[in-house]
């Protein structure tokens, strides 16, 4: 039997329709992703399995219980089910303690001491045992995401629903979070998962469900969708690029914040740092020998740098235009026992393909890695 | 100096005058604290309300009284509204006070149930409390928290304010200090410890929301 079903379920904000029709089954177990562009209702849809959101049609069934009935006893129903916000929501009048055990003690009427073990084993398994008498407002975003999934979990429910859970989380954080959400697909908890990490989806989910059109437009295993997408809007949302642009206009710029910001860029996408550092060496080594060799001193200088990644194909392509002369650092033989080449050495060792054109005083060359 | 003194405080049971002038000042402000802020957190329901007509009508209220003396609003009580009502100068004073003090109550409430995240209540209804458990345990004593500093202050201010009453009869520490410093001919002397009882009544009302600071710790490293 599902342990959610959902049926005809509809809501509006005014005028403006946000869901319609969406039917939906879910298996006990199972760890669903839900992926989608902005404002397809992919959250509204989790607020709505929680009642947050009141539905203007539909039915929704969690456990064999109608949440949408008239007279449902609602506040039982959403014990089953956990909830778990990109913006965290600890009780900031609480140490972390306490909000673990204010639910079960007042609700399930467990016992104080009983609560307090149970939240302190929950604790450590995320790490944060250390931190149980702090204040929420002390503590790093990954770690009062991490205990309020603790809190959800204090209440044994067979449903966890995750909205954004890394939304509002420095990309240095996401990994903890994502971390202790993986620990928990082995506990035979039922999951849907809002989120924009793609490469997360695809690793933690038995099932991605893409909204678009008011509703659920498709849906598979992730190799169906993210390696096979069919329909057109999920091609397309699948293999859309992620663009990164910078520019440099004096030969003494920040190579530390480009850096920083090319970091950021891949760690926002998923990319391990095996795989942001080749990005980043590349575009440091091309743009040294590019303003050693290609300008002149005090020529002006306009170099910009557009890297796009694929997510699909998991392909980076590092595209730089630079204003001036005609100049190709790659046209001369590489002599590999000089110390001034090594730069080209390496960047011809790190890239898969390069093309070079000179089009009206841009030289341009692009990269494959 | 020590006869002025004498004069002021001891001679003819002065002492009794000036503590009797104190209680009804006191007994003003409590009353008025209490109703005023029962009032308030009333009309700032109606304030926040869905109700168009509720929260225009609430507004208003606290508009106009906000905006005004609060001496003219007891003036107009006294010698408008319940002229001739057969109603006691004090009452009517206290219901002065009581008006005014819900107005500024209620905007208090306000800015703190706004100041609040409501993602924290959400947050409690998700883990199955009622509404009214998710207001109990997470809202209202974190409104409180919020609302304690200025709630302070609104009620160091009431009693300061409760020194017009004299305009309408009542005799109160203002006045009974007034009057003492007529009778004694020792007007800097007199009005100076005049202020210092207000003063002195001022660090009490500071030192008691003092000792409600202490959080009210359930668990900590002593359970």
């Amino acid at each position: 039997m599902s342990i959610i079903k959902v049926r005809g379920l509809k809501k509006n904000f005014g005028a403006l329709t946000v869901l319609d029709g969406v039917g939906l089954d879910v298996e006990e177990g199972e760890c669903i992703a839900i992926i989608g562009g902005s404002g397809c209702g992919k959250s509204v849809f989790l607020r709505c399995l929680e009642l947050l959101e009141k539905p203007d049609a539909g039915s929704i069934v969690i456990d064999g219980r109608e949440i949408t009935a008239a007279g449902a006893d609602v506040d039982l129903i959403r014990r089953s089910m956990g909830m778990v916000y990109q913006r965290f929501n600890l009780f900031q009048h609480l140490n972390v303690l306490e909000n673990l055990i204010l639910a079960p003690t007042m609700l399930l009427k467990m016992p104080r001491a009983e609560a307090i073990t149970k939240a302190e084993e929950l604790l450590s398994t995320v790490g944060l045992l250390s931190k149980k008498f702090s204040m929420p407002a002390v503590l790093s975003g990954g770690q009062q995401q991490r205990i309020a999934i603790c809190r959800s979990l204090m209440m044994e429910p067979k449903i966890m629903l995750f909205d954004e859970p890394t939304s509002a989380l420095d990309p240095t954080m996401v990994g903890e979070v994502l971390a202790v959400i993986r620990m928990l697909t082995k506990r035979n908890l039922t999951m849907l998962i809002v989120t924009h990490e793609m490469k997360f989806a695809r690793e933690v989910s038995s099932r991605v469900l893409f909204f678009a059109e008011h509703g659920i437009y498709d849906q598979g295993t992730p190799e169906e969708i993210f390696d096979a997408p069919q329909k057109p809007l999920t091609v397309s949302f699948i293999n859309r690029l992620k663009y990164f642009h910078y520019e440099i206009t004096e030969r003494e710029f920040d190579l530390i914040a480009m850096q920083n910001e090319i970091e950021l860029f891949g760690e926002k996408y998923g990319l391990s740092t095996m795989e942001i550092n080749p990005i980043q060496v590349c575009c440091e080594e091309f743009l040294m020998v590019m303003l050693e060799r290609g300008y002149a001193a005090g020529e002006p200088i306009e170099i910009a740098i557009d890297i796009a990644y694929s997510e699909a194909e998991r392909r980076t392509e590092i595209v730089f235009e630079s204003r001036g002369r005609e100049f190709n650092p790659l046209a001369a033989e590489i002599d590999e026992d000089n110390l001034d080449d090594l730069g080209l050495l390496m960047l011809t060792r790190l890239t898969q393909a390069h093309e070079y054109e000179y089009v009206d005083g841009l030289n341009r060359m692009k990269f494959i890695l | 100096m020590s006869d002025a003194l004498y004069n002021i405080l001891i001679k003819g049971g002065s002492w009794q005058t000036i503590l009797s002038g104190l209680g009804v000042t006191v007994q003003i402000s409590a009353l008025s604290l209490l109703f005023g802020t029962i009032l308030g957190a009333a009309v700032c329901f109606l304030r926040l309300s869905d109700n168009k007509i509720a929260s225009t009508v609430a507004r208003i209220y606290i508009s106009i009284v906000r905006g005004s003396p609060v001496l003219m609003l007891l003036m107009l009580l006294f010698y408008g509204v319940f002229a001739g009502s057969g109603l006691k100068p004090l009452t009517v004073a206290v219901v002065t006070f009581s008006l005014h003090t819900a107005a500024h109550v209620a905007e208090l409430i306000r800015a703190s149930v706004l100041a609040l995240d409501a993602g924290q209540v959400e947050a409690a209804r998700t883990l199955g409390f009622s509404k009214l458990q998710a207001f109990r345990l997470v809202a209202l004593p974190q409104i409180v928290r919020i609302a304690k500093p200025v709630y302070q202050s609104t009620v160091v201010n009431l009693i300061q304010w409760t020194s017009v009453v004299g305009y309408v009869t009542i005799t109160d520490l203002t006045r009974v200090i007034n009057n003492t410093a007529s009778r004694t001919m020792e007007p800097m002397l007199t009005i100076t410890i005049g202020m210092l009882i207000y003063l002195s009544i001022s660090y009490m009302v500071y030192g008691l929301f003092a000792l409600t600071e202490r959080r009210e710790v359930t668990v900590d490293e002593h359970h």
